[in-house]
């Protein structure tokens, strides 16, 4: 059974405007997938589908063969709980420790602080930043608070991690780390479905990718 | 995906069921139901001492702020509960004037005590009567005296220019049912005339609705006041806290988890409100009560102002606090619902 299954999807926004049509693919089990395009492409789109934030306007979506399409609002925020999602801006909250952003996703979901300490410990050694547990966000550098988000999106250890430009901010050296940590997570089983329009940093990396064009899937390259 | 079965018992900080209907719930096995009910329920009661506690000493962070929120609240719920203070002492006298629903039948002062006596049997044998109480004209006239402390001047008359009277409590309390008795017992050899006091009695009932009416809608304007004056604190908090809200929605908390926070925030204003109005009654209760008492004892009368007491107390807060909640409520719905997935 597919991790996800995208079949006929449609996306307007403000009624009008197609930001993706007619959108067919699937994504298995356990596989890495780049998804890209140019910027507007419909990448975005496609991650705030999978993600629930915004419903499509034609089609269906399924994920591990439950259809998500027209997910009730109350079911949501238990979908949410089972992906992990990264942000190019990493959507860290600054008021906070590094420890308690990461383990945000565990007090939502009700665990024991013994639980919750134990999991944020192995996410943040995970990523290397166990030292700077005390830490604010703010006094970290940009790839470190990038790697802070990737341990709040896998703390949970969720089965399907999404990324949006996770390394749209960073240098190449620091990006490459980044890869690298998507693709443990991928060995261990986790699918990753990863937007990025970094064409020389996905072309490094050898995974299937989609390429999208103004919301239309353009191409299906299996790995090399 | 979002159903498929776990294996680890599923805990969250969702207000706890107990797992009935529900395809991934029935899934699992009864001893699981049992840990994930207490696990959950456990869950549910930290997150809710935590944001309580959190959100106080949020409050306190910014004590001017809190301080002018819980007057704006005490202030608007001060006005409607004097007014229903006030109307409070009307019913009270209101109360004490029901058992002079009664009429009072006067005899032909040409009468002798003991025929007097006669006529009160007779009236007492009459149907719908509850009590009867003869008043004798000499009776009549020591209490007048007793009364107006006019002695000196009644001494002087000769002759007791008061007729003896028949005070009739009649059974039933409906005014026709009253006149008609009155009527009745205006027809009995001896009685002279056969008084019944409705009309003012009726007016002061009037009166009373009025009251009780202006204090309603007193009430239901304030109320809204305080509602308005949460929600738009609430809203501002909403707004200062909109990418923390906007994280943890992405990362799964629901609504419920959301609006916690705000919630007790609406409580702790509500609650402050409340306790701040029962201050502003009791200074105002004390201020007033001096005055009161001097006007009140030159009338010859005992009259002081009621206080709210302690189940009036419990009531004012117990409406302020929900007045906070179905404010922080409304406010936060306001902006979930703008995030929601379209
Ligand atoms: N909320 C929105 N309202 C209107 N148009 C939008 C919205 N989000 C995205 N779009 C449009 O949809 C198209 C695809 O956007 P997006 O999915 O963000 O592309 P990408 O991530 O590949 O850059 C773009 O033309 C963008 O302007
Ligand atoms: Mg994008």
């Amino acid at each position: 059974m597919a991790m996800i299954e995208f079949a006929h999807v449609g996306k307007r926004y403000g009624g009008r405007f197609e930001a993706l049509a007619d959108l067919n693919f699937n994504v298995e089990r356990g596989e890495m997938v780049f998804l890209t395009g140019h910027s507007g492409a419909g990448k975005s789109s496609v991650l705030r589908l999978l993600m629930a934030l915004e419903r499509p306007s034609r089609g269906r979506i399924a994920v591990a063969g439950h259809d998500i399409t027209n997910l009730h609002v109350s079911h949501i925020p238990f979908y949410r709980r089972q992906i992990g999602v990264v942000y190019q801006n990493h959507q860290l909250l600054f008021d906070r420790s590094v420890f308690d952003n990461v383990a945000l996703p565990l007090v939502i979901q009700g665990a024991t602080p013994q639980d919750a300490r134990r999991r944020v410990h192995a996410a943040l050694d995970k990523i290397g930043l166990l030292h700077r547990e005390r830490a604010l966000p703010i006094e970290l550098s940009g790839g470190e608070q990038q790697r802070v988000g990737i341990a709040r999106a896998v703390v949970t250890k969720p089965a399907m991690l999404l990324a949006d430009e996770p390394t749209g901010n960073l240098d190449p050296q620091l990006s490459a780390d980044i890869m690298r940590l998507f693709e443990d997570f991928n060995r261990i089983g986790t699918t990753v479905l990863l937007a990025s329009h970094d064409l020389a940093l996905i072309a490094r990396l050898r995974h299937r990718v989609l390429k999208l064009r103004d919301g239309r899937l353009i191409g299906d390259e299996e790995a090399a | 995906m979002s159903q498929k079965p776990r294996r680890n018992p599923q805990q969250d900080t969702e207000k706890p069921h107990r797992p009935s209907q529900g395809t991934e719930k029935s899934r699992r096995g009864a001893r699981s139901h049992q840990i994930t009910f207490e696990s959950r329920t456990r869950a549910w009661r930290r997150h809710h001492g935590q944001m309580a506690v959190d959100s106080l000493y949020r409050l306190r962070r910014r004590p001017l702020s809190t301080l002018m929120t819980m007057l704006a609240i005490a202030i608007a719920m001060v006005l409607p509960a004097s007014l229903w203070l006030a109307l409070g002492s009307a019913q009270l006298l209101d109360s004490n004037l029901d058992d002079t629903a009664r009429m009072t039948l006067y005899l032909d002062p040409a009468l002798s005590e003991s025929q007097a006596m006669d006529i009160t049997d007779q009236v007492r044998g009459e149907s719908d009567i509850a009590s009867t109480e003869l008043i004798t004209a000499a009776a009549g006239l020591e209490s007048f005296q007793q009364r107006l402390g006019m002695s000196d001047a009644l001494a002087m008359m000769e002759d007791n220019p008061l007729p003896a009277t028949i005070l009739v409590q009649p059974r039933s309390r409906d005014p026709d049912a009253a006149q008609a008795l009155a009527e009745r017992l205006g027809q009995i050899e001896g009685v002279t005339d056969a008084r019944l006091d409705m009309a003012w009695l009726e007016r002061l009932r009037q009166l009373s609705e009025l009251g009780r009416r202006v204090v309603l809608a007193f009430g239901v304007l304030f109320a809204l006041g305080v509602l308005l004056v949460v929600g738009n604190t609430i809203r501002l908090a909403v707004e200062s806290r909109r990418q923390e809200i906007e994280v943890v929605t992405l990362i799964g908390a629901t609504h419920a988890f959301v609006r916690r926070p705000f919630l007790y925030v609406g409580v702790w204003y509500g609650l402050g409100g409340g306790i701040l109005a029962l201050l502003l009654l009791t200074l105002g209760r004390r201020w007033l009560s001096a005055p009161i008492d001097m006007l009140a004892s030159g009338f010859g009368s005992h009259f002081s102002l009621p206080g709210i007491g302690l189940g009036g107390s419990a009531l004012l807060l117990i409406c302020s606090t929900m007045l906070g909640l179905v404010g922080a409520w409304l406010a936060v719905s306001r902006h979930l619902a703008e995030i929601s997935p379209r």
